[in-house]
């Protein structure tokens, strides 16, 4: 060993060789081939392409057309806004909660992360439980309860938001709320007993010495969550579908889905696939800038 | 330094080998060998080879809550057990979502070796493609092939050749809750039972709190849609396909259409029919919430195996009519069969197990277990024994029934099909115009 073994790049070359193979065949060769697609004609998954469209770029035309895409854009959005405010927001109360009490953190821990390792087609199943129209156990409570005087339809126009984005921002909470709570373990006792010494405790502790110093993590956390709530596809289509209730419930992800492998629509599911890895690489740019990590924290 | 040299290069190769071994092998959980040579005709490959511990990758619609799954369970594990070969069983229930699954697993080279699957233009992408083995090819090395069959009662696919073994056949239609119809005063509907009588039944079924008619619009508008159509048609030009929105066969669909929208106006759908699925309002007509399903012959083991204690409460009827079709009239025929894929065919190893499997799951005696009431084609025709009450409901509706034609869904293609159907609920909540939905789904065909 020794310093030699930092001169010679071979062995670090071939180390990295299969990590680039692979990235080429299962990422960059396919993202290639997709942009193809998307000016191609194809009927069908695996079917060859049968010559470029007329015009080529009539796809992308249809992009700005489509009402269905506009609908699932908004919805998009609107689950990367929750996204940020209840999944990050929620995971943050809830690591602040759990790091001023001394017995028991553990076990909140386990409990609040358990659910990012139940599948989401499991989770979705048991929400559609919970959200069932006749039956369910949210509808049985409410009537029960008396705050309901009839079923609620969960998964009607004037509720599905709620029922599609509630599950999802819960699945993850978990997730942040782990990473919120190594961040704010790595605050130091030093500064906390210093603030108290110099009165600040409770709110004002939170505000002027736990916030500042998980700004970082905090950050990483919301470039994470944006750009996760653009990728969302499993667990809104094992509640909902092709764009139920009546074509409002699209997101981007589902779309692509459905035109791809239900509909046999091969080049236009493509081009949505590029439309998403665009605001993907749009969205997490601004994030990366809006809540840039500062290295003097 | 050779040495770490050494070891560097092994990890680096070890790394990249296994990668490597990962993409490649194409073959799928169930080869056992073989290297897929040519010639699936080759009679050196026939009769020959031993076919034991064969492992064959199957495909059928027999799972999830399907009526008949208890009976395909048992039809597997005698072949199984006659043969030694293991069935790696992947069904699931049919629905558009698994027929789009499956011909995308044809493109993909993912394809069974054996498949259950519909005989219509759903097959199309895979019989055009040469990736299933016509009949008589098979019969070429395997003389008795499908020799219990009717031949006369095949599929013929587009090209004139036949290529899967028929299973059991179908039929649609009405499904009857007579406890909710007693509790309403409403009389079980005969075989004269007319579209204006349909309505003032519901009304009054809607008027005791039940909800008329259990169907989910979101994911089977299909039932309602063929047997609108037929309302509005004759049973002889059912399957006619129209060539535009405004040509009389597409008025004829556009008017089916708005007929589905004014049941859904006037309240005649669970009030979640939009947002439910197939399970939910089949479970509202099981409960006796809902009076009316149209459904196919494979609820009926649905029934049996779920709400066995409670079959007298069920019973069939016809759905109602009006112009020129009666209600003696429905869908029906036989529209599934078992394929053999070419890649099991070109596989010595699994050919003969892949015919033996077909010839099992099509032979008289475990077909006998399928069909009850069913459509056959079996050249002496089934015997089922021991009809239960609902059973016998379906054969004394059968008896009564003047004529039958396929579905016409069957002949337009999966794209047209599910832009269709996906548009009925825009269709009657307004959005759409029917002749829009038309318009929009042959522009697909």
């Amino acid at each position: 060993m020794g310093p030699t073994l930092y001169r010679k790049k071979a062995p670090l070359v071939a180390f990295l060789l299969p990590a680039f193979v692979f990235l080429i065949l299962f990422l960059y060769y396919p993202f290639v081939q997709n942009i193809i697609n998307s000016f191609s004609h194809i009927n069908g998954l695996g079917a060859p392409a049968q010559g470029l469209n007329d015009p080529w770029y009539v796809n992308y035309a249809t992009l700005f057309a489509d009402p269905k895409l506009r609908t699932a854009l908004g919805n998009t959005v609107l689950l990367t806004l929750c996204t940020v405010v209840f999944q990050v927001g929620i995971a943050l109360i809830l690591a602040l909660l759990v790091d001023s009490i001394r017995v028991g953190a553990q076990l909140f821990r386990t409990l609040y992360f358990f659910p990012i390792v139940i599948s989401a087609t499991a989770l979705g199943l048991m929400f559609n439980l919970i959200f069932l129209y006749n039956g369910g156990m949210l509808n049985q409570l409410l009537v029960n309860l008396g705050i309901a005087a009839e079923n609620i339809d969960w998964k009607d126009p004037d509720h599905f938001l709620f029922t599609m984005f509630a599950p999802v921002m819960w699945q993850y909470v978990g997730f942040y709320f782990v990473i919120l709570v190594t961040g704010l373990n790595n605050i130091s006792q030093d500064l906390y007993e210093a603030a108290a010494l110099d009165g600040c405790t409770g709110f004002k502790r939170v505000r002027y010495v736990t916030l500042p110093l998980l700004r970082n993590v905090l950050c990483t956390c919301l470039v994470l969550a944006i750009t996760g709530a653009l990728k969302v596809f499993d667990l809104p289509w094992v509640m909902f579908g092709a764009g139920m209730p009546q074509d409002q419930g699209w997101l981007t992800g589902t779309y692509m889905y459905d035109q791809t492998f239900n509909r046999g629509n091969v080049d236009y599911g493509s081009t949505i696939a590029i439309l998403i890895v665009v605001l993907g690489v749009l969205f997490s740019n601004i994030a990366n800038r809006v809540f840039k990590p500062r290295d003097d924290i | 330094m050779k040495k770490n040299r050494l070891l560097a290069l092994a990890l680096a190769g070890a790394l990249t080998m296994g990668l490597l071994a990962g993409c490649g092998g194409g073959g799928g959980g169930g080869q056992t060998g073989g290297s897929g040579t040519p010639g699936g005709g080759d009679k050196s490959n026939s009769g020959g080879q031993p076919s034991a511990s064969v492992e064959l990758n199957v495909v059928t619609s027999y799972g999830g809550d399907d009526g008949n799954r208890k009976q395909y369970e048992a039809a597997v594990a005698s072949y199984e057990a006659a043969t030694g070969n293991k069935i790696m069983d992947a069904s699931a229930t049919s629905n558009e979502e698994w027929k789009a699954k499956v011909l995308t697993d044809f493109q993909t080279g993912t394809e069974p070796d054996v498949l259950f699957f519909f005989t219509n233009a759903d097959a199309e992408p895979f019989v055009s493609a040469g990736k299933v083995v016509d009949i008589a090819t098979i019969r070429a090395s395997y003389p008795d092939y499908a020799d219990n069959m009717r031949d006369s009662m095949l599929a013929v696919a587009q090209d004139g050749k036949n290529y899967a073994v028929p299973s059991s056949g179908f039929w649609e239609n009405m499904f009857v809750n007579t406890k909710v119809l007693a509790d309403c005063g409403v009389a079980v509907p005969g075989p004269d039972y007319t579209w204006d009588q349909f309505l003032a039944d519901c009304e009054t079924i809607k008027a005791k709190g039940y909800a008329p008619i259990a169907c989910s619009l979101f994911e089977v508008p299909h039932y309602w849609f063929e047997f609108c159509v037929m309302n509005n048609g004759t049973l002889e030009g059912q399957l006619d396909i129209p060539a535009s929105a405004d040509d009389a066969v597409g008025q004829k669909w556009a008017a089916g259409l708005n007929d589905i929208k004014d049941l859904y106006e006037k309240g005649y759908f669970p009030v979640n029919t939009l947002t439910a699925t197939d399970a939910e309002t089949v479970d509202l007509f099981a409960v006796g919430e809902a009076a009316f399903l149209i459904d196919g012959s494979w609820k009926v083991n649905y029934f049996v195996d779920n709400f066995g204690d409670q079959l007298s409460d069920y019973a069939i009827s016809y759905v109602p009519a009006k112009g020129q079709r009666k209600a003696s009239e429905a869908i029906g025929g036989i529209s599934m069969g078992y394929f053999i894929t070419k890649k099991a065919w070109d596989d010595p190893a699994k050919q003969k197990a892949a015919v033996e499997f077909v010839q099992h799951m099509t032979s008289d005696d475990v077909m006998s277990t399928f069909v009850t009431t069913e459509v056959t084609a079996l050249k002496n025709g089934a015997s089922p024994s021991g009809l239960n009450p609902l059973q016998q409901a379906a054969a004394d509706a059968n008896a009564n029934i003047t004529g039958v034609i396929g579905a016409v869904q069957d002949t337009i293609t999966g794209e047209a099909k599910a832009d269709l159907f996906a548009n009925v609920q825009n269709v009657v909540t307004g959005k759409m115009s029917a002749e829009d939905a038309v318009a929009s789904a042959i522009a697909l065909n």
